[in-house]
């Protein structure tokens, strides 16, 4: 018989069988089950509704009963008494299985094999992935062989004639690694000390050394976070975003502590239940808050909780049990033995996740909770916590403003007439400040109502734009006068859009901030409205506006935008108080010098009548709420440094407030947040009824309800009972238990495929009967035994793969296999492996010295776009910009996740959407791809910086490509590619000299900074180093 | 510039090696899973988009290619091709609860319903005396050439989830949509062009987003996707050479990069390598390409006044039909154009108004241009929303509805000068010969000569089709 003709036809799993040779006793789960599976269950299988003659054939016992007709399907042993073999051989169109309807053939091979099952005594075997997980007895090592992994492919290839590859080169072997464990391609420096360290254990040392980066998590973490189904966006109708940042750190962070798996799973599925739950446990348990959400106005919530309910089924089934639930939404499982009930069952245990329908309260949809909420509103229940990376980031922006700031002082000290100013300024701040010891001076002044006046515009008054403020002779309303240090006392309430003016002698200052508070006698709760806008008169009578800047307070009602809490305040102050002293603090736009003759004038939108305080300030700040900080103003007076006079004196300039780089800088630590951000959670919540839905029709509610319980198929069975639910914890435990089969087996699966491009059952997301047999069953099993009993510990079983000689061999494909095994799927041979799609991305950056490696973790980044790309966005209308800042260079996987409209070069390079749980990236080879190398600004940027690196170093063409060589994959350049590449780097060259200014175009792509002198060589060179970035050995890893 | 032929190159690597459709290779392995049931002739890597898994069409083939006009928001029903004169008597009154007992409603839920009568006047057209709305002359006109139906029913109520099971036949995420059903099975014609292009444009009122999850192709391999033609800034994305890089040069950093991929393959035996060099040549065809497809210039005033271009490539949706014809011509398989103008809560009668003008005269000159060009007959051509529009009003405006509603197809060997179905005497429910969304799929497919329950992918141990469990062609609507 021909093996590989029988495999080539219509089976899904060519691969595999074509291992099998002629002489093997048949064996059903390899052999005859994925022929069932295709071709006999959809009508004699697990579903009782849909099957025909009452005949079933996935189980022995009913396989060996008489059918509807009489007939015995099979008789063991005796395959012409078999009505199957019959039908299977039959020249009758009416009788022939399988049915003409079914569109399904056999060919004669497979009918043979039938024939041949029966003959040696129909045995069945369970389906593999739900059998107990048994560890196999571990072959005899072959030569060679460095672990018990190459003990299981060295058998299946020596019972094949087969022998594996050499090992590969080191250059080659340390590329593969670092890419595959850290998504990075080595530097030249660690390839250098690789080469150079001639100890036995070289390699492993290298393993080590990548196991321990801490860019091993986010390698990691691209594989998690697919599964995860992790996005910046809500993925229904409008897309908004939603926060979870800090659920991609916790995953990052948990591959870098080496997490055990199953305190992972864990986490993520029930952190929140935990006894003692820290703040880590309830970000990890944002996982069950990554289905898509809607806010679509009509949408009905309970149609959209059922979906959602769904997509949780089918996320955590693909997940951890590698299964596919998904039909059993409807019905029965056609051929795998998953009931409607287990669906539901499943669902069941994520009815306490507290969730909305549809995230509005629209006048159809009432949702008390989530009154006031828009389209710019986040989606709770989210934490609030703190992000070590912007942490970190607000620390070296400060630094960073500070430095910037003695530089400007330093440059002023040149002048002599500066100095004095300085020295001026000093005495009046430090007077000031021993006046006033918090840094404020409550002025005397007086104030009235002005009835019928038009309540401050909505805008900030930042650009200047406000009204004219009305004068006071304009004013009808009793003026009442107040002290210094006086507090206003408000009688009633002002009528709706009653103006108060309010005038504040501050006498002659240095005015940079006015502040308006409350003390702590302002009773808790307390709901408080300011809006407010500033203006001054001379002693003539003139008055003008004064800008404002950078308002914020200790206390506010948090505004969204884009789902985004705004910073700040802006005119005006709400907050509802907590019984402590609150206030509010509006900079100046530009600091100005009061004399004694001005007043200043505070027009006032006054919503209730609470005492309050007005106070100016002469000292400056960054951002207004230092202002609120004693100790930090203290620093003026108590030892203070030079460098923070310097600073303050700076502050304190309107020249320099008025410059774009300061007011980027604080802005950018504004954005900061002094670290703090927000994270999706799991909250629990009074369980909804979870039925089993008919036809999964959301609105029949005529099937049973049915709570928690674990699959009814797979070991351990646990159901609730009326007086104990099940929670996700006991789900959690179950997944994890020793006794349940598929966990570790799916994850070992799916890990395997990362170090050899194809897992060992190629279908990762399906391990059931219409999945793949796979290659090395008992390897996979060995695998995840290992991984079970040696505590989940996924950073030792990916040592053990890649410190295996089968890891370590040359990925060359062999050509004398091809027929004998043309998937290489017996591993003769390494497989080379496009790198995914941040990676891509990732690795052309750090060739370029371009990647910003150093910050790990942290909200997602917006590398360049093309434009209009969001434009079909709506609700709210989305306008994409591009970080300017070191973030542009941030690796992909903090790249911004839209679901609606993933960024092109990570749709083009296959990254999935992430709307629901992806266990396998397809990899694609399409022109897409080749125009995003070629033309995408990243690509263009990273080439002219590399090129502008490689130039640095003074040397001839050749040098430098050999440079380049060993920077992009490790290796020197041939002969043919040096001169091949010196042909074109001089067509190139000829072009740009005479086409000087389109050099310079070239050379300005992207933010980097551009280099100094714009040459026609370094155009050229450019070139070049884009032609490098865009071969095929740069995006893969061999 | 030095001769050098890549896809020459290419193929002397492939007789050194392997022959182009050998397995061997991780493209293949890596779709192991994911092998097509109908693998007649695998979809071959190399070749970028030529062939199809559909080894001989199993109908007779009508169409060719498939332009949507895809009318988003989800257009009233009963303003355009479905006069209902009892609705229009009721206006006003209490919507009968015998009809919407028991139904879903989107934003009318908990409200009380009242009967909202069409606010335009209906003509009949042509020969064939088709009904229709006074909103639309210019397609009126066309009545002849249409074939309308009256009876649709779709399963969505919200337009991201109605949007998704008129395109893929479900709301699971990961399933291909129809184009990229279409490319998969049938391949493209197309040398320069992805294979599959959409377009889209936006009224004055009436705007719902639309995802790029809608020309997804899912769970096939992402050469089928839709490709997003923007119509601002670059039409394709990363089509343009970057800064000071003209064409004469890229062509020569394209050869440089095929000329080190061919020395790789010369001592690597990797076949992903001869299909990128094959796509870098296809994507500079493609760069060349675009610019002349982009380019109106030989179009004419006349043909700019027919389909009532303000200018040429303004993102209008009469710019976008134009394009239309354009890709039909050049082999595109599947043009889908949105307009985002017809989700009329309120103001419908101003809202309707204007998107019917924005659409009227460009359908009709996009119907009646490809006629005269003879290539009516085998393009396809359907108009139509995600669903209708409920003759209940809301406000000033009409909720979402899916009980009833209508599209009308053209050309490609439809019955032209037809209506088919109907819905009951108020617009609320369609009653007779209803088309649910997998029908009208399964009878697209069947024009294109396609049995739809025969093309399909094997994902997740299901085969995945177009049409699901369901779908019936519906032979009263071929001609």
């Amino acid at each position: 018989m021909c093996v590989s003709k029988v495999w080539s036809g219509i089976l899904a799993c060519a691969a595999v069988g074509g291992l099998m040779a002629a002489e093997d006793p048949v064996q059903f789960n390899r052999d005859i089950r994925p022929i069932m599976s295709d071709t006999c269950f959809h009508c004699h299988g697990f579903d009782a509704k849909s099957r025909k003659g009452k005949l079933r054939l996935d189980i022995r016992e009913e396989a060996l009963k008489a059918g509807k007709s009489g007939a015995l399907a099979i008789v063991p042993g005796k395959p012409d008494e078999s009505e199957v073999i019959k039908r299977l051989f039959s020249k009758d169109e009416d009788e022939v299985m399988p049915s003409k309807e079914s569109h399904k053939t056999l060919t004669e091979a497979q009918r043979q094999l039938f024939r041949r099952w029966i003959a040696e005594g129909a045995v069945y075997e369970p389906h593999w992935s739900y059998s107990p997980l048994k560890a196999p007895v571990v072959p005899p090592m072959p030569a060679g062989g460095r672990n018990p992994i190459d003990a299981f492919i060295g058998a299946k290839l020596a019972e094949k004639g087969m022998s594996p590859s050499p090992e590969a080169s080191k250059e080659k072997l340390l590329r593969r690694l670092s890419l595959d464990l850290t998504g990075l391609p080595p530097t030249t420096d660690e390839l250098a000390s690789f080469l150079a360290d001639t100890s036995p254990e070289a390699y492993e040392k290298q393993v080590t050394r990548l196991l321990e980066s801490l860019h091993f998590g986010e390698r990691m973490a691209v594989w998690w976070l697919d599964v995860a189904r992790f996005a910046d966006t809500v993925g229904f109708h409008g897309d908004q975003n939603q926060r979870i940042f800090p659920y991609r750190d916790y995953v990052i962070n948990a591959f870098n502590q080496n997490k055990p798996f199953d305190l992972f799973t864990t986490e993520q599925l029930a952190g929140d239940l935990l006894p003692n739950t820290t703040a880590e446990q309830k970000v990890a348990s944002g996982y069950n808050r990554l289905n898509m959400m809607t806010r679509e106005g009509g949408a009905q919530a309970k149609e959209y909780l059922a979906k959602y309910g769904a997509e949780r089924v089918r996320s955590v089934s693909s997940a951890w049990l590698g299964s596919t639930f998904g039909c059993a939404e409807c019905h029965d499982h056609k051929f795998d033995p998953i009931k409607s009930a287990d669906f539901y069952s499943l669902e069941s245990f994520f009815a306490d996740v507290k969730q909305w329908g549809i995230y509005a309260t629209y006048g159809y949809t009432p949702v008390p909770e989530l009154a006031g909420y828009n389209n710019d509103s986040p989606f709770p229940p989210e934490i609030k916590v703190t992000s070590p990376y912007l942490v970190k980031r607000d620390a070296e922006l400060r630094a960073e403003l500070q430095t910037y700031l003695e530089a400007a002082a330093d440059k002023l000290w040149e002048n002599s007439k500066q100095k004095e100013a300085y020295e001026s300024w000093l005495k009046n701040a430090q007077a000031f400040l021993t006046a006033h010891p918090d840094g404020w001076l409550v002025p005397a002044g007086q104030y009235c109502f002005k009835a019928g006046m038009a309540v401050p515009p909505k805008k900030p008054a930042v650009k200047g734009k406000m009204e004219a403020t009305a004068k006071v002779t304009d004013v009808k309303d009793e003026i009442v006068a107040f002290k210094e240090g006086q507090e206003i006392k408000l009688q009633k309430t002002p009528a709706k859009g009653q103006e108060m003016l309010v005038e504040l002698k501050p006498r002659a200052m240095h005015l940079t901030a006015l502040k308006l508070s409350l003390d702590e006698k302002v009773a808790a709760g307390t709901k408080v409205n300011f809006g407010l806008a500033l203006s001054v008169r001379d002693a003539a009578g003139k008055e003008r506006k004064l800008a404002l800047t950078m308002s914020d307070a200790s206390i506010k009602t948090p505004k969204h935008v884009s789902g985004a809490e705004v910073i700040g305040i802006a005119n005006t102050w709400s907050c509802t108080t907590t019984g402590k002293s609150e206030a509010a603090v509006w900079l100046l736009d530009a600091p100005l010098e009061l004399n004694d003759q001005d007043t200043l004038i505070v027009s006032l939108d006054v919503g209730q009548a609470l005492p309050f305080k007005l106070a100016v300030t002469d000292l400056a700040t960054g951002e207004p709420l230092s202002l609120l900080d004693t100790a930090e103003l203290m620093k003026l007076t108590q030892h203070p440094t030079e460098s923070v006079l310097k600073a303050q004196w700076m502050l304190s300039s309107p020249a320099l407030r008025a410059e774009d780089k300061f007011k980027t800088l604080v802005a950018r630590i504004r954005e900061c947040r002094r670290g703090e951000t927000w994270s999706m959670v799991t909250e629990v919540m009074a369980p909804l009824t979870i039925r089993v839905l008919p036809r999964g029709n959301w609105q029949d509610e005529s099937g049973p309800i049915v709570l928690p319980a674990t699959p009814s198929f797979l070991p351990r069975y646990q159901k609730s009972t009326e007086q104990h639910r099940l929670t996700r914890l006991d789900l959690a435990h179950w997944i994890c238990s020793a006794e349940n089969p598929i966990t570790s087996r799916t994850v070992m699966n799916r890990l395997w495929q990362i170090y050899f491009g194809t897992g060992l059952s190629a279908a990762l997301d399906d391990l059931g009967s219409q999945g793949e047999w796979p290659s090395h069953p008992e390897l996979l099993d060995w695998l995840a035994v290992q991984f079970r009993d040696h505590g989940w510990n996924v950073k030792n079983m990916i040592r053990l793969i890649v410190t295996s000689r089968t890891y370590r061999q040359n990925s060359s494909l062999r050509s004398e296999y091809k027929d004998r095994d043309p998937n290489n799927r017996l591993l003769a041979s390494q497989n080379p492996r496009r790198l995914e799609a941040e990676f891509v991305r990732d690795n052309a950056l750090a060739i370029a010295g371009l990647l910003n490696a150093k910050d790990i973790g942290g909200p997602s980044v917006k590398p360049y776009q093309p434009d209009g790309y969001y434009e079909p966005i709506q609700f709210p209308n989305r306008r994409y910009v591009a970080s300017k800042d070191n973030e542009q260079w941030r690796r992909g996987l903090y790249m911004h996740w839209q679901r609606t409209f993933l960024h092109p070069m990570l749709v083009n390079f296959d990254a999935p959407t992430r709307d629901e749980c992806t266990a396998l990236r397809i990899v694609s080879n399409t022109p897409q791809q080749a125009l995003t190398l070629l033309n995408d600004p990243t690509f263009v940027e990273a080439a002219r910086v590399w090129a502008e690196h490689l130039n640095q170093k003074p040397g001839t063409l050749a040098e430098h490509l050999t440079a380049a060589y060993l920077q992009a994959l490790n290796r020197e350049p041939k002969v043919k590619e040096v001169t091949s590449l010196t042909t074109f780097y001089n067509e190139q060259l000829k072009y740009y000299q005479a086409n000087p200014t389109e050099a310079e175009k070239l050379l300005q792509v992207g933010y980097a900074p551009s280099p100094p002198t714009l040459t026609p060589e370094l155009a050229a060179f450019t070139e070049v180093c884009r032609v490098i970035l865009n071969t095929h050995e740069v995006i893969t890893r061999y | 510039m030095r001769p050098y032929d890549p896809i020459a190159h290419a193929l002397s690597i492939n007789r050194r090696t392997f022959l182009t459709n050998s397995a061997y290779g991780l493209g293949a392995a890596a779709l192991a899973c994911l092998q097509p049931s109908l693998l007649h002739a695998s979809p071959s890597s190399g070749a970028a988009f030529s062939k199809g898994v559909l080894k001989s069409p199993n109908y007779p083939v009508k169409a060719k290619r498939v332009i949507f006009l895809c009318m988003a928001g989800g257009p009233s029903h009963l303003e355009t091709f479905d006069w209902k004169p009892l609705l229009k008597k009721m206006d006003g009154q209490p919507f009968p609860e015998s009809f919407t007992k028991g139904q879903q409603l989107a934003q009318l839920q908990n409200t009380v319903l009242k009967a909202r009568g069409s606010f335009v006047d209906y003509k009949k057209y042509g020969k064939s005396g088709i009904e229709v709305s006074d909103l639309f002359p210019h397609i009126g006109g066309m009545a002849d050439d249409l074939c309308v139906v009256r009876s649709m029913q779709t399963e969505q109520i919200n337009h991201d989830t109605a949007h998704a099971f008129f395109n893929t036949g479900s709301i699971i995420k990961g399933r291909p949509c129809m184009g990229s059903w279409l490319l998969y099975g049938l391949g493209s014609e197309a040398e320069n062009l992805p294979g599959y292009i959409v377009l889209t444009s936006t009224g004055k009122t009436g705007l719902q987003p639309i995802s790029a999850r809608q020309w997804s192709s899912g769970v096939l391999p992402s050469k089928y996707q839709g490709i997003l033609f923007q119509s601002k800034g670059e039409a394709v994305h990363y089509i343009g050479n970057p800064q000071g890089v003209c064409q004469s040069l890229q062509r020569q950093v394209v050869e440089e990069v095929q000329r080190l991929n061919g020395y790789l393959a010369e001592d690597t035996v990797d076949p992903e390598i001869a299909t990128r060099i094959a796509q870098y040549e296809l994507a500079f065809k493609m760069q060349s390409s675009v610019p002349e497809l982009l380019d109106f210039k030989n179009e004419g005033t006349k043909t700019m006044e027919k389909y009532g271009i303000k200018e040429f490539g303004d993102g209008s949706f009469a710019s976008n039909c134009l394009m239309a014809r354009r890709l039909a011509e050049r082999g595109v398989r599947m043009i889908q154009l949105y307009h985002r103008a017809w989700d009329h809560h309120g103001g419908i009668e101003d809202g309707m108004r204007s998107a019917a003008k924005d659409v009227d005269q460009a359908t009709a000159a996009l119907i009646s241009d490809l006629k005269e060009r003879g290539m009516l007959e085998d393009t396809l051509i359907l108009w139509g929303g995600e669903f209708g529009r409920t003759p209940m009003g809301q406000g000033s405006g009409r909720d979402h509805h899916i009980l009833g509603y209508s599209v009308f197809m053209a050309g490609g060997g439809v019955k032209a000068g037809t209506t088919y179905g109907a819905t009951d005497e108020l617009g609320y429910r369609s009653v007779d010969k209803i088309v649910n969304v997998h029908d009208l799929h399964a009878t697209m497919l069947a024009l294109m000569g396609i049995e739809h329950t025969r093309l399909s992918v094997k994902y997740q141990g299901l085969d995945v089709r177009l049409t699901g469990i369901a779908g019936n062609v519906v032979k009263d609507l071929m001609a």
